[in-house]
């Protein structure tokens, strides 16, 4: 071999390697210190500053601004300095290199898994010495943040989705009201979609590819028991809400189904599919009146529960929540203080001014009473509906997001057709029970 | 394997002067620099993820040794088959044909025509702007119902697929978009043949030899260190694939979705990177990191390996 070659073969090597070293670095984490800068109040000689660090931005943070400046003035012994940080990998790094920030907020889906990795501190103790009602708290909220009797987090604001309807449509349809069951839910999907020759659709009754936990809770489904320590993607209510979905799905086919939605407008524009009438119903969250009246001012549409199982007239609004939390990340170096703000920031006055800005529900039942809401679109209807008894959350556990995204996965391929909807299901357990600690 | 190259002196070692050994430790220093930015920014996190990798970390405990059990899970991981079989699909369907564009491409701007460096800037220009915003231009390119591509298709009467959204296509859509990236494979194989000698190409003349001959005898051959080193590169690459998935795909930044329809953009590094960020499963990618080595140091000696047969070095 010449010389030359053993030079071209280690610098390929070595280029390898690099190249092989660079994948999934997370980048550095900046340090949660926050810079000298005087704060705008006059503070506490000795006050003690958090930094927080929050995922919103635009409007938004503006809103968590707004009470984090109210904070300050409020309390000079300690002052919070508010970060938008959309990048939540930035969190993971932080935590890991020992270098948090003091209070952060997290979707309720991550607060188990990162929680029993020792990720969050756990919050009882400061909640029972307190006394912070969490009775008060929508049940299926608040589970989000709980796994065997711990709370890792504070939900401040919810999510849940509810049957949109256009009026307009409807009533070209002979319909003068919402679909009320999930038998009339298919008669109206099949009455409202438009499909011309050759198969191709210009108006949907309702997206067949529909949020596959809420209406498994419609049918009763349930996908974790607790006392058998088993996942139950199985369920006999999952397979109902798959089978609804596959039904609508077959009846227009894969092809066409994605060449209708590919021609689809932004979500967030005046060409969502729902405002400009591709849609004749979606099921959506509670955001959706307000971008309504920001895009498409004039639809006339209405808020309906999600249609229910007309043999179990007891499971009526059924809906699958999520959540936004706060949490004191592990190694966070003022605990005290950090709790101090996040009870604060939680209290019903607090949350209510916050999720009325930002177009999200509240999580305690105190607040849903807050004049506040009276000008957020729709907030009527959705606040009543959180009242529900049938809301639920997914199961939180140490898997979460694992099977959230395997059960996704089979979704997609049931409905395409490349997997049975039992064959699927079994592919989900299959993956997931061995994660059952 | 170990980083220090075997030094092959050029003759016998003497005994180094004092001038010598000064010029030595005057040249590490000012190596220094790369030297340690190096040892901790490669050589560590190079082993730090071998040790992991026989771990089970989650990123917030101490890593707990469990031997060889991450490496037994891949070999039954149904999600690393599915992102190797794809990731397979770009190197090896993906990676010839950008690179025999790029080299098309080369040939044509080697020609002297007039304004021909506009077109060399213009072949260079999508090179320039970063993957993510290419990503999401695409996106509108290929909107079946009003996007370019399809617009173009339609009107010369071919069948206008749902590029993104249709499992058989989302790959196809991404070779569409590394052959607008082809430009920059195209500058260095542009330079290349700028530098295959004009004689050659003369005395080929003289002998009869027409321009498919003069092209598939002289300039191929000139340039096939260059398609080596490209294919390698491009290897490399196509194996490291992600950001292009990850926008195309809708990644969010809970982690949410990604994989696109069927799982069809699940790229090696976007499984990795799900496993690693979002199931915390350290040890675990870690191991997914190591076997991607393996695979890509495999295919890279293989290459090299038979380079021999079709690669000429001038002057050998």
């Amino acid at each position: 071999m010449k010389k030359k070659t053993w030079f071209g073969l280690w610098y390929l090597l070595l280029s390898i390697m690099i190249a092989g070293c660079s994948g999934g670095s997370g980048g550095t984490a900046e340090p949660g210190k926050t810079s000298g800068e005087e704060p705008d109040q006059p503070a506490a000689a000795d006050a003690v500053e958090l930094s927080f660090w929050y995922g919103w931005t635009g409007p938004e943070a503006e809103a968590l601004e707004k009470l984090i400046a109210k904070w300050n003035e409020a309390h000079p012994e300690i002052q919070v300095k508010g970060l938008s940080q959309s990048d939540y990998q930035k969190q993971l790094t932080a935590i890991t290199g020992g270098n948090p920030p003091d209070v952060a907020s997290q979707f309720g889906q991550n607060v188990v898994p990162w929680g029993l990795r020792g990720a969050m501190m756990p919050l009882d103790d400061y909640i029972a010495k307190d006394g912070v009602d969490l009775d008060d708290f929508v049940p299926a909220a608040l589970s989000t943040s709980q796994h065997e009797g711990a709370t890792y987090a504070i939900p401040t604001a919810m999510h849940v989705s509810m049957l949109f309807y256009n009026k307009d449509i409807l009533k070209e349809a002979g319909y003068d009201g919402p679909p009320e069951t999930l038998g009339e839910l298919k008669e109206y999907i099949k009455a409202l979609s438009i499909v011309e020759d050759g198969g191709r659709l210009s108006r949907l009754g309702l997206w067949p590819g529909m949020d596959a936990y809420t209406f498994s809770y419609a049918y009763g489904g349930s996908f974790y028991d607790e006392a058998a320590k088993q996942v139950t993607p199985d369920h006999e209510g999952i397979q109902s809400a798959i089978k609804l979905s596959k039904e609508i799905w077959d009846q227009y086919g894969s092809d066409n189904l994605d060449r209708f939605s590919s021609g689809l407008g932004q979500y967030m524009s005046a060409q969502n599919p729902f405002f400009s009438g591709k849609y004749a119903m979606t099921v959506d969250g509670e955001w959706l009146p307000t971008f309504i009246k920001q895009f498409a001012p004039d639809l006339n549409y209405g808020i309906a529960p999600i249609p229910y199982d007309e043999n179990h007239p007891e499971r009526k609004n059924p809906g699958n929540v999520t959540t936004s939390v706060f949490y004191i990340p592990k190694g966070a170096k003022h605990p005290d203080a950090s709790w101090a703000f996040i009870k604060w920031m939680t209290e019903p006055e607090q949350m209510a001014e916050f999720t009325a800005a930002i177009g999200n529900l509240p999580t305690r039942t105190s607040a849903f009473a807050s004049p506040l809401y009276e000008n957020v679109p729709g907030f009527k209807e959705f606040l009543d509906y959180s009242a529900s008894e049938n809301l639920k959350s997914f199961p939180a556990t140490s898997f979460t997001n694992e099977y959230m995204t395997e059960f996704s996965a089979q979704v997609d391929a049931i409905l395409r057709g490349t997997v049975s909807i039992e064959d699927g299901l079994a592919n989900v357990k299959e993956k997931i029970q061995p994660l059952v600690k | 394997m170990n980083a220090s190259a075997p030094v092959h002196s050029p003759r016998p070692k003497a005994r180094w002067s004092r001038k010598e050994r000064r010029y030595f430790w005057l040249g590490l220093a000012f190596a220094s620099p790369w030297i340690v930015g190096f040892l901790a920014f490669t050589v560590y996190p190079f082993f730090g993820s071998l040790y992991l990798s026989l771990t089970e970390y989650d990123l917030f405990s101490t890593p707990r040794w469990v031997g060889l059990q991450n490496y037994e899970h891949i070999l039954q991981d149904d999600r690393f088959y599915t992102s190797l079989g794809n990731t397979f699909f770009m190197a090896f369907v993906s990676v010839p044909i950008t690179l025999v564009a790029s080299l098309l491409i080369a040939v044509v701007l080697n020609f002297k025509a007039r304004g021909i460096n506009y077109y060399r800037t213009i072949f260079y220009l999508p090179s320039v702007i970063p993957i993510v915003a290419s990503a999401l231009l695409w996106t509108w390119m290929l909107n079946p119902d009003f996007g370019l591509v399809n617009m173009a298709l339609r009107a010369l009467g071919l069948p206008d697929p749902a590029w993104l959204l249709d499992p058989r296509y989302t790959k196809p859509s991404l070779i569409l978009m590394s052959l607008w990236g082809s430009g920059a494979g195209a500058l260095i194989f542009l330079a290349a043949l700028q530098g295959v000698p004009k004689q050659y190409y003369e005395a080929a003349q003289v002998d009869g030899a027409g321009a498919w001959h003069r092209f598939w005898k002289i300039t191929l051959p000139a340039l096939s260190p260059i398609i080596l080193f490209q294919l390698i590169m491009g290897l490399i690459g196509a194996f490291q694939i992600f950001t292009e998935s990850y926008i195309l795909a809708g990644g969010k930044a809970d982690g949410g979705s990604l994989g696109g329809p069927e799982q069809s953009l699940l790229f090696y590094a976007v499984n990795l990177y799900q496993e690693a960020f979002v199931f915390l499963k350290m040890g675990y990618a870690s191991a997914l990191a190591w076997i991607l080595f393996i695979i890509v140091l495999l295919m890279t000696l293989l290459l090299l390996k038979t380079s021999g047969r079709w690669v000429y070095y001038g002057g050998e």
